[in-house]
């Protein structure tokens, strides 16, 4: 379990997250929404240890840290290491053997080419491969979906089920609302810095159309489209 | 035109200053530092020259990479671009070219400043999907990076370390030593991205450990070929050769420390200068080595505690 109390991040007098309250379960699946620049990104990394931040993170993990699998938006790759060499690099920072990689490569990834000259799609789902084999218990997944081909995000999205089978908490942000109603269980809408509802599987549709409302509403009417 | 180079002026005046001195300074700094090399290199060394030409060719490559050249064909028209990519191959072997003429090698300073036109014609990095083989690749990812970027320098030593044996020139052969640890001390310059700290489960001190036991085990890669040849044909020498290996290893030590002790920026002047008066007076090192790592640690706490 992860309680997050009172979390609060500044970037000099800008309130990037305001006041953050959650509670992340063991076997669950949690999503978060909200427009760019709400301050997703800021709060997973605040949850990380990636930033500082005011407020408590309690978790009965000790270190979350050492059990967390982060997935950043765009995954940040050394211009000369391979495939291969990220997923070792990974595993060995977490005393890991990383075993029959070639095996587990489920998206097909050319492991032995550099990882810089991979397409968006394929950085993506290398890094969400090394975090998986890291073996985490908790893992945050900021736009996992992003750039990625369908037979992929369907792959992705069955992934994140079997990691709910197995105990493990998943975080994700996404603006494909689909995958998250597909694997959510929870899903906390987040507006300037604040999470500002907390939504229940069974609310998805009504929070799916008012979010269409606010995001949408009359925008398009405005562009005068002839 | 004159905005990019205006540009890329105002960038090299903001890395100084990121580096802790002034831009005025800095360029007064870098020009002594090239004058004071180059008349050592010219000094104390067999083809001089040939060393030379092969430094200038070195960073002349840097400008042929080929993302660079495609960021400057989008910006610039095809003649201009022509022209961009010569002004600055030609300012770069300008200082060169400059002091192969005050030591009266008029056909290397040509020479060199031929290479510098031809290299504006020419893309050089790997496009052909190839990856470098490297035996690193256990403990990614300093030397595996490194060891891609720098393998030609390398190269070079391991050839100095060879005309070494062949001409009878020890202080070459310890040169091309040296020259291998300073190729690997570059590989530990620049600090990596946040994320690649975080990621490990251990804390300051041990992930510390792990970095120099992971550094010293790979510069020993690179360096032992250079040190068994030089022990079997100095066989006499041998004490010295040792001596500059272990000095090697504790400043390869010192270097990792102090990347971290300024983590997440990159290593600054203060810093810089620490290491440098070490060089100078080695015993330093039993006070700057703790001092790193004190602040490496406190550095380090809020990623890895």
């Amino acid at each position: 379990m992860i309680e997050i109390k009172n979390l609060n991040k500044y970037y000099g007098d800008h309130h990037v997250v305001k006041n953050a309250r959650m509670v992340f379960e063991k076997g669950c699946v949690y999503g978060l929404v909200g427009e760019n620049g709400a301050g997703k990104t800021t709060l997973f990394k605040c949850i990380a240890g990636l930033e500082k931040h005011d407020g408590e993170i309690i978790t009965d993990y000790g270190h979350l840290k050492d059990h967390l699998g982060y997935l950043p938006t765009e995954p940040y790759f050394f211009q000369k290491i391979t495939g291969m060499e990220y997923i070792r690099l990974l595993c060995n920072a977490r005393r890991i053997k990383a075993e029959n990689i070639h095996e587990k490569n489920i998206f097909d990834l050319p492991l032995n080419q550099y990882a810089s000259t991979y397409s968006t799609g394929m950085k993506k789902k290398l890094a969400l491969l090394a975090i998986l084999m890291q073996e985490n218990e908790v893992f945050i997944l900021d736009e996992p979906f992003n750039g990625v081909d369908i037979q992929s995000n369907i792959l992705i999205a069955d992934i994140i089920l079997r990691m709910k089978e197995l105990g493990k908490t998943v975080i994700i942000s996404s603006h494909i609302f689909s995958t998250l109603s597909e694997t959510c269980d929870e899903i906390f809408l987040m507006k300037e810095g604040a999470i500002i509802r907390r939504v229940l599987k069974a609310d998805f549709p009504a929070l799916e159309y008012e979010m269409k409302q606010i995001l949408v509403g009359d925008r398009i009417e405005k562009l005068g489209l002839k | 035109m004159k905005l990019y180079f205006l540009i890329q002026f105002k960038m090299l005046n903001r890395h100084l200053a990121a580096f802790g001195i002034h831009p005025v300074i800095g360029c007064v700094l870098i020009l002594a530092a090239f004058t004071g090399s180059s008349v050592l290199i010219f000094e104390k060394t067999a083809f001089a020259e040939y060393l030379y030409l092969a430094a200038s060719l070195s960073f002349l490559a840097r400008l042929s990479d080929p993302a660079r050249n495609q960021f400057l064909r989008s910006c610039f028209g095809k003649k201009d671009y022509r022209v961009v990519r010569m002004l600055e191959n030609v300012i770069v072997a300008a200082p060169f070219a400059a002091f192969l003429v005050i030591e009266k090698y008029y056909f290397h300073a040509l020479a060199a400043l031929f290479l510098a036109g031809f290299m504006s014609l020419t893309i050089v990095g790997n496009r052909s999907g190839f990856t470098i083989p490297t035996p690193f690749g256990k403990r990614p990812f300093e030397f595996t990076v490194g060891f891609r970027n720098s393998f030609p320098v390398i190269v070079l030593a391991w050839f100095l370390t060879v005309m070494a044996v062949i001409s009878g020139n020890f202080n070459l052969g310890i040169a091309s030593l040296i020259l291998v640890f300073l190729v690997c001390f570059s590989y530990y310059l620049n600090p990596e991205n946040e994320f690649y700290v975080w990621i490990f489960n251990s804390r300051p001190g041990i992930f510390l450990f792990g970095k120099i036991k992971t550094a010293l085990v790979y510069a020993t890669f690179l360096t032992l070929p250079v040190s068994l040849v030089l022990s079997v044909f100095y066989s006499d020498k041998i004490l010295i050769i040792g001596a500059f290996q272990l000095l090697g290893y504790i400043y390869l030590g010192a270097v990792v420390l102090a990347k971290y002790s300024s983590y997440p920026h990159p290593m600054n002047l203060p810093q810089f200068i620490i290491l440098v008066v070490s060089v100078w007076f080695p015993p330093l090192l039993l006070a700057v080595i703790p001092f790193f790592y004190r602040k490496s640690s406190i550095r380090l706490k809020t990623l890895l505690a």
